[in-house]
């Protein structure tokens, strides 16, 4: 339980537009746990999603170390890094990003057939994953035929498809209504709680936030403060 | 789940703009593989023109090499009295020649060969002239007997020195009955009709000439012949029966080739002043006319059919270059319209390897189906397109035939489709897929996943 899934020290990306140059991040250290249930706090524009692309290799940090399973990946080449994000994390995004060309349980089962599962299991554990996330009955419903909130649970079955070292979700509740925002966040915290995934949220809504157990928040480019959930580890 | 099913999904999101796309690209290839059969079936509409050509060529050269190669040697004309049957008369006439005297020639190493000939003019015993009234025409002269060697190796390669023979050795024979002289014949003649008249023979029966039996093997036709009266036979035999062992009229002269006859002609009348030498020069400039007036219309022929090729080739070219052009924009913008899409395969771990191969797969599939409708559309229209696009060549300047009816109807080219032009059709097509794609969906798997994902 108390084995850090990732280890970032002195963290540091730096963006060159023309002259002009933008650091959202400074030197950050963050290191989170396996089963842990994390909230990153801060305001538009901190740095939160920049963050996450950093861990997540969706981009390359400018300095630092980044570890991910006892990995440093911060100076992996991209063949490499195809694989750490198909075999260690899972994505949650603000708008869903569910490809509209294929039904519920494709777009689960793509993620698995990109990591080379064979069709019988991809087929069974899609349906269970779509299960879990409250939505036996829908698997081949297109995106544009599901709700917003059900778009987001599928994604999040997605997200869960190759059981990732560490789930990363950016805003995902960003762009539901109030209802929606609930089920979703109450359903991060059930499979953080039930099967014990390691979910690192980003999010500047405090009521979010709050039903996470470590709260951390983003300023300057350094994560300045922490304070456990206020429900100290039961949700 | 395949990415084949991917890119057929992909294919069918944007359901007008694929059609759009298959109906511009299968236009451009049924235009590809409508040209090389049009083509083909010009080359063989103007085959029987070439095939003519060819043959007006090869007749031309023919006539040339054999006849225009042919040069007569005469002794100068000479005023003789009492000579051979002219009795108690002074006459102008080309003397006699010994042919020993002229065994030399043969070393000129321009000459082929030489064919002693002996012309010899019979007056009538009574009355000086012959005189015949055949068919409405009356023939008053002396009776000419031609005595020519009947050597195999002289009849086979130099045919025209049997004056039965048309010169030009197209029209063949000039026998009207019997058959011609053949090499090693003795004691036998072929005789004009005149002749045949004037004798009361047919062939098979034997005329007495000079005190000596010949039997007639052939009739030669009047059509032809300039000497009405005139009886030809070997030349031994010509010259047992008119006391001339030895000697002839004239030698035949034929130079190896038509560019060495000036050369023989030259060097003949350096050796030997007193020979008046004829060269068939008329025969000559007539037959090099001839000749090149066939290869010109070969040339113009095969120019036409050239210029016809290159312009299906720039057809052709700027198709292949539309084509791949089209697909390459289309697939472009397809990419910047899913870079996000792109941005999103990658978070899940897609490699660059897999996107470039389902952008690639997408251009080449699109590609592939607008060749099969290319094909479809090729096959039906093919005579339409190749028509429209390329210009008709003539044949003989003639594209129009006149129907039974009296209505006059353009020729119709034979365009047929063959399985190999299918086949090359669509290997065509996929080969500009994926030459249309290849640019798009290695950029697409450059986009950076994290710039994908901001892209709107
Ligand atoms: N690819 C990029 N190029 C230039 N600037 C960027 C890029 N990505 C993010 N930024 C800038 O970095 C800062 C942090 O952005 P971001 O991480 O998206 O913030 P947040 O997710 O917390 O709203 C912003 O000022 C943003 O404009
Ligand atoms: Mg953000």
């Amino acid at each position: 339980m108390n084995e850090p899934v990732l280890k970032i020290e002195n963290l540091t990306k730096t963006f060159t537009l023309g002259k002009r140059k933008i650091q959202p991040l400074t030197g950050l250290d963050l290191e989170v746990k396996r089963g842990e249930f994390t909230a990153i706090m801060g305001p538009s524009g901190s740095g939160k999603t920049t963050l996450l692309n950093l861990i997540g290799c969706l981009d390359k940090p400018t300095d630092g170390k980044i570890v991910i399973d006892n990995m440093d990946i911060a100076r992996l080449p991209e063949s490499q890094l195809c694989k750490i994000r198909r075999d260690k994390i899972g994505f949650i995004f603000q708008n869903f990003n569910l490809l509209p060309y294929l039904n519920a349980r494709e777009n689960v089962e793509l993620a698995m057939e990109l990591a080379g599962k064979f069709k019988e299991q991809r087929k069974q554990r899609a349906k269970d994953l779509l299960a879990t996330v409250g939505l036996s009955g829908r698997e081949q419903h297109r995106p544009q035929h599901l709700s917003q909130g059900e778009q987001q649970r599928v994604a999040i079955a997605r997200a869960l498809a190759n059981d990732p070292a560490i789930i990363l979700a950016d805003e995902p509740t960003g762009n539901l209504d109030a209802a929606n925002k609930q089920e979703i966040v109450k359903l991060l915290a059930e499979l953080n709680q039930k099967q014990g995934a390691t979910i690192l949220m980003v999010t500047h809504d405090e009521k979010v936030a709050a039903h996470t157990r470590r709260m951390l928040f983003l300023k300057d480019g350094k994560i300045i403060d922490e304070k456990q959930g206020s429900k100290n580890g039961s949700f | 789940m395949g990415i084949l099913t991917r890119a057929i999904r992909n294919i069918s999101r944007r359901k007008a703009r694929a059609l759009l796309l298959i109906v511009v690209l299968s236009l451009a290839l049924a235009i590809i593989i409508s040209l090389p059969p049009t083509i083909i079936a010009n080359q063989q509409g103007n085959q029987e023109i070439i095939n003519e050509i060819l043959r007006g060529i090869q007749e031309s050269s023919e006539s040339l090499n054999l006849t225009a190669t042919q040069i007569d040697c005469k002794l100068g004309l000479q005023f003789l009295y009492n000579q051979g049957p002219y009795k108690n008369v002074t006459m102008m006439v080309t003397p006699f020649l010994n042919i020993s005297d002229y065994a030399n020639l043969t070393s000129i190493p321009e000459i082929a060969d030489v064919i002693p000939i002996l012309s010899y003019w019979l007056p009538d015993e009574e009355n000086y002239y012959f005189n015949v009234t055949y068919n409405g025409y009356t023939y008053v002269d002396f009776m000419y007997i031609e005595g020519i060697p009947l050597e195999a190796s002289y009849i086979e390669r130099f045919p025209s020195i049997l004056p039965t023979n048309d010169w030009t050795l197209t029209a063949g024979e000039n026998i009207t009955a019997g058959r011609n002289l053949e090499a090693g014949d003795h004691g036998v003649v072929v005789l004009t009709e005149v002749a045949a008249y004037y004798f009361n023979a047919s062939v098979g029966d034997t005329i007495n000439l000079l005190e000596h039996n010949f039997t007639v093997v052939g009739i030669q036709g009047v059509g032809r012949s300039t000497l009405p009266f005139a009886v030809y036979m070997n030349l031994e035999d010509a010259q047992t029966i008119t006391n001339t062992t030895g000697q002839a009229l004239k030698l035949v002269v034929f130079a190896d080739n038509v560019e060495n006859v000036d050369t023989v002609e030259n060097k003949i009348k350096e050796q030997y002043p007193e020979l008046e030498v004829q060269t068939n020069k008329a025969m000559i400039n007539a037959a090099l006319e001839n000749k090149e007036y066939w290869e010109k219309k070969l040339q113009n022929t095969q120019a036409s059919l050239d210029n016809l090729k290159n312009t299906a080739i720039m057809q052709i070219g700027i198709v292949v270059a539309a084509q791949v052009a089209i697909i390459l924009l289309i697939m472009l913008y397809s990419v910047r319209e899913r870079t996000r899409e792109i941005g999103t395969l990658k978070a899940m771990g897609a490699s660059n390897k897999m996107i470039l191969g389902q952008f690639m797969l997408e251009g080449t599939l699109l590609s592939f189906i607008a060749g099969v409708v290319g094909i479809a559309i090729g096959t039906v229209g093919a005579s339409t397109l190749g028509n429209l696009l390329l210009p008709r060549l003539h044949r003989y300047g003639v594209d129009y035939i006149v129907t039974a009816e009296g209505q006059e109807v353009a020729v119709p080219l034979a365009i047929t489709i063959t399985p190999e032009l299918i086949l090359a059709g669509l290997g065509i097509a996929v080969l500009l897929g994926v030459l249309g794609s290849l640019y798009p969906a290695w950029r697409a798997a450059k986009i950076r996943p994290a710039e994908a994902m901001r892209h709107e």
